[in-house]
């Protein structure tokens, strides 16, 4: 589209906005978090950040990325540092989420003034928890009660900040350069009385005083959250360690990894406050790693640039103000608001896009890879689809589905976030970048463009009910747009389920085994059908039309999410609870339009003025 | 015109687009009622229950009414098949502009007929081989056989092999290759077996003593039945040598000696045999470093095949199985501290089916959107 000068403003202004996370001032401080943000672990079976850890970590034990102390809010990266080398000062942040009441009950916490909690006020019933969780553990995920979700959902959450606050040093404890001098100091000596044949003394002293530490390191070799020692010069890429790997075999450690010392300066400024000798020790650590592991390095910083720059959630925004503009343009009757509604729409669906691109590219896999990732994509095939649309009949309709596609879509991967890492690895089967591209992607393709078709059968209700003055050629437009959308929603829909079948024969030997998640993408394909069949017999007309393309929301829904809770089949990929509530609401509303539709027209507005 | 007589007015019903939207709907909820019943059923058996049938039955608890309550996917989808081929003939014109739907519904047909197939000729199988050995038959873990075998010559086996489904239908057994008949005295699909308790009546082998009781036979993946034969060999003369309970469960075979010769009995898994071998060199089962998420499962196989001059590695991995002699094999599982690996086998004639009926379809949707599209925007601009 050609863009006059109101709506060049308006894109303009919205991608600086969008932006602006990327060029903003780090928020202050002495320590230098950026670059410690940045380093690179191994954690998840990938390289990635510190900061996608912290990130994710917070997120799965708060739901939020930030925690608030004294006042200000704590970015991810300054709660990791305090939780690994300051433990007794991160205990009393209030890191975790607990909303279950018999959960607060068995914790003997008030319930109502707040639901985040500190760890120091639930460590004291830290056993209590493991035997509950232990409990609930024993039952089968599908039979489990919401206590036992909730206190298996805690006891994790617990695990992970213990298994943080033990990955450098144990919770905090001694000083680590001290700690490392004795250990190399010790070693030789230890080592000879080993090999010596008669011990005197002072050897079994020496060897005493070794083998605890070794005790100490191989804790911390089991407890380790992620593995920051990146592999020396020469070693296989995958070959990472932590901190009490790398210590813990004598022989590595007669040769000490040089980012062990690095780490460990870190650990003993970080807690003494001393922000000067902390910045030298990361920077000497940084510059062996952009040395040796460069490819470590860059793609650690390009995620951590990723992660600041947040376009999904920039793009919700932009969604949500370009849909209000589209009601205000519709209120208005004015045709600038209409063309600075679809300059917005347009910024959103570049951001989008761009956020879409660069997971991919940072994960290396085509866009669509697990839940959270088919969220972001079926918003931003719906965008595109609806803005394409919207060329064919400039009435806002397509416009508004697509933003209202775009918003909802990135709100709920906003909200899968917290299941963990958005660019976890492939389990074997899935392991196919061919599969993934073709399969994966045509069928969410086929899932956006019936929710497309969906929202513009919503747009038709509420016309019908909110609108006074009928306009048969506009009502006529939505119907023919949304017989466009349904028949290209057949294409992606049958296409992809085909596809599907054809890998499930490549890799279980059976084209199809009726398993729920091909259930669900047949009877998309099925409805799909039903609904150009019955316009072709002349079944329905333009309202049948309307209403079954509403009832599609609710088939590609269950397709989507309600399978996975099914729990049962071979691509059953995360059972989520509370979501489990949401879709349920959300068919509810669909039909509860269905019906507002389905009323017969002296219920319509234009009729209920008449009367 | 059209003429009125009962046959037309039949063949207008059964080609009519009502009777492909009524079609359409019935699988819509049979598909519904098929994903939730596999939460208690298992998959196979909703399948068979809901899908592969022509009828669904209602079958109160405790009684042997069996009462039709819905049309099965066998009568929904046949219907649905003879309405697309006759609506072809009797509605759409042959014409470039119809062009579009002829190759989707071709297409179409083409799927119906592949599942049918599939579901017809299909045959499921393992081979679960540990790393050296070498193997030429699969076993089907749904269905079993008794196997009588001659084990007097130690070299060589002579085996005679009784399907279930012959133990189920038959009382009495007789191979020209045996000497004697076996009569079936009992045959339960599942079944628990133990020590002492009411007495089997099993006469002779380690089965004199056991007790039998039925179950229902289990049909979710990953569970197994115990099924149980009670066989009785009887001579020519009407001599019986005893009444033998056989059973998976068990573990060696139980045998006797007659006239000389050493006969073996035995229930196990029915065995498919392969005219080739396929010895396992080397499993490899990788993860992702630091994590316990696979990355790969591999077998390293070595395929013999004299008939078909083939003696070369293959290596079968996840989503890249090897064809070979009509028959897939697939990595399905693994075992043994990664020394066993489990591939499945299938035979099914008509996998190509689904492949070109996916071209068919594509090329059909696009011809005839791309048509439609053509004419909304030219009527546009116009």
């Amino acid at each position: 589209m050609k863009l006059n000068r109101i709506q060049t403003a308006v894109f303009a202004g919205a991608l600086a906005l969008a932006a602006w996370p990327l060029v903003a001032p780090a928020p202050r401080s002495e320590f230098d978090l950026a670059a410690f943000a940045r380093l690179p672990i191994l954690e998840g079976g990938r390289v990635k950040p510190m900061d996608s850890f912290a990130r994710s970590a917070m997120l799965s034990m708060r739901s939020k990325q930030t925690v608030p102390v004294d006042g200000k809010s704590l970015p991810p990266a300054r709660w990791l540092l305090d939780a690994m080398f300051k433990p007794e000062a991160a205990d009393t942040y209030p890191s975790f989420v607990v909303d279950d009441p018999e959960v607060l009950g068995l914790l003997g916490l008030d319930q109502g003034k707040t639901r985040y909690f500190a760890y120091w006020q639930l460590e004291g019933k830290r056993d209590e928890i493991t035997n509950q969780a232990m409990a609930a553990d024993k039952i089968e995920s599908g039979r489990r009660t919401r206590f036992q979700k909730a206190v298996l959902a805690l006891s994790s959450r617990l695990s992970l900040y213990e298994s943080v606050k033990n990955t450098f040093m144990v919770s905090g404890q001694g000083d680590p350069v001290m700690e490392m001098a004795a250990f190399s100091s010790l070693l030789p000596a230890a080592m000879k009385a080993f090999h010596g044949k008669k011990p005197t003394d002072k050897d079994r002293r020496v060897m005493a005083a070794l083998s605890e530490m070794l005790q100490r390191y191989n804790f911390l070799a089991q407890s380790a959250a992620f593995k920051a020692i990146p592999p020396k010069e020469g070693a296989p890429a995958d070959d990472w360690t932590n901190t009490g790997e790398a210590l813990g075999n004598p022989t590595r450690g007669q040769d000490p990894h040089p980012s062990l010392a690095s780490f460990a300066l870190m650990g003993r400024a970080y807690r003494a406050g001393d922000a000067a000798a902390f910045n030298a020790a990361l920077a000497e650590h940084a510059a062996w790693v952009a040395r040796y592991r460069p490819e470590a390095a860059r793609s650690a910083r390009a995620e951590t640039l990723f992660n600041r720059s947040s376009p999904f959630v920039s793009g919700m925004a932009l969604y949500l103000t370009a849909l209000l503009l589209v009601f205000a343009a519709w209120a208005t009757r004015r045709e600038d608001v209409a063309a600075a509604s679809r300059a917005l729409a347009l910024a959103a669906f570049v951001v989008h896009s761009l956020g879409l691109l660069a997971h991919s590219v940072l994960q290396g896999r085509p866009p669509v890879t697990n839940l959270y990732s088919s969220a972001v994509f079926v918003g931003w095939a719906a965008a595109a689809l609806g803005l394409f649309a919207e060329r064919m009949h400039k009435k806002g309709f397509a416009v508004a589905g697509a933003c209202a596609i775009g918003f909802i879509t990135l709100i709920i991967a906003h909200h899968l976030k917290s299941s963990g890492d958005t660019m976890e690895m492939m389990r074997a089967v899935l392991d196919s970048n061919f599969w993934l591209a073709t399969h994966v992607v045509t069928i969410t393709i086929g899932y956006s463009s019936t929710y497309l078709a969906g929202m513009l059968g919503i747009a038709w209700v509420a016309r019908r009910h909110l609108l006074a003055k009928p306009d048969p050629a506009a009502s006529k437009a939505l119907s023919d747009l949304a017989y466009g959308v349904i028949a290209f929603s057949l294409f992606f829909s049958f296409i992809g389920t085909v596809l599907g079948g054809i890998w499930a024969d490549q890799s279980w030997g059976r084209f199809w085994g009726w398993d729920p998640k091909e259930n669900g993408a047949l009877l998309i394909v099925l409805w799909n059908a039903i609904i150009l069949h019955a316009r072709w017999g002349g079944y329905a007309r333009e309202r049948g039309i309307m209403l079954m393309a509403i009832f599609g929301n609710i088939i590609v829904s269950l397709s989507w999410f309600g399978v996975n809770m099914l729990g049962i089949g071979l691509h059953s990929y995360g059972f989520m609870d509370s979501a489990f509530l949401w879709l349920s609401a959300f068919c509810a509303s669909q039909l509860v339009l269905m019906f507002l539709g389905a009323l017969p027209p002296r219920f319509w507005a234009e009729h209920r003025k008449e009367a | 015109m059209r003429r009125n007589d009962p046959l037309s007015r039949i063949v207008d019903g059964l080609s009519s687009l009502k009777l492909t939207l009524v079609c359409l709907s019935l699988l819509m909820v049979l598909v519904v009622a098929c994903t939730l019943a596999q939460v208690n059923l298992g998959i196979h058996l909703a399948v068979d229950r809901y899908i592969r049938s022509f009828l669904v039955w209602y079958v109160p608890e405790g009684t042997s009414l069996r009462i039709p309550v819905f049309p099965g996917g066998g009568l929904a989808g046949g219907l649905l098949l003879l309405n697309l081929v006759l609506a072809q003939f009797r509605r759409l014109e042959l014409s470039w502009r119809k062009a579009g739907l002829w190759t989707v519904h071709i297409g179409l047909a083409l799927l119906f007929v592949g599942e049918f197939a599939t579901a017809v000729l299909q045959v499921e199988s393992n081979m679960a081989i540990e790393e050296g050995q070498t193997k030429s038959f699969s076993e089907d873990y749904r269905r079993m056989e008794v196997v009588v075998t001659d084990a007097t010559d130690k070299e060589f086996d002579e085996e005679t092999a009784i399907p279930d489904s012959r133990l189920k239908a038959a009382r009495e057994i007789s191979d020209p290759a045996l000497p004697f008949k076996l009569v079936v005295r009992a045959y339960h699909e599942n079944a628990q077996l133990s020590m002492g308790g009411a007495p089997s009546g099993a006469t002779a082998g380690v089965g004199a003593g056991m007790s039998v009781a039925p179950r229902h036979p289990v049909t979710a993946d990953g569970e197994q039945n115990t099924a149980v034969a009670l066989v009785e060999p009887v001579l020519k003369d009407g001599r019986s040598l005893g009444v033998y309970l056989l059973s998976n469960g068990l573990g060696a075979p139980q045998g006797f000696i007659h006239e000389g010769r050493s006969w073996k009995l035995a229930l196990r898994l029915r065995q498919y045999r392969h005219p080739f071998s396929l010895t396992l060199k080397d499993f490899k089962h990788d993860r992702y470093p630091g994590t316990n998420i696979p990355k790969n499962f591999s077998s390293l196989v070595r395929l013999k095949d004299p008939a078909a001059g083939d003696d070369r590695d293959v290596l079968i991995y996840m989503n890249s199985p090897l064809r070979h002699g009509g028959l897939t094999f697939y990595q399905a599982s693994f075992g043994k501290d990664d020394t066993l690996s489990v591939l499945q086998v299938v035979r099914n004639p008509a996998w190509t089916l689904p492949y070109v009926s996916c071209v068919l379809v594509a090329l059909g949707l696009l011809w005839h959107f791309g048509l439609m599209l053509k004419k909304s925007l030219g009527a546009r601009n116009s």
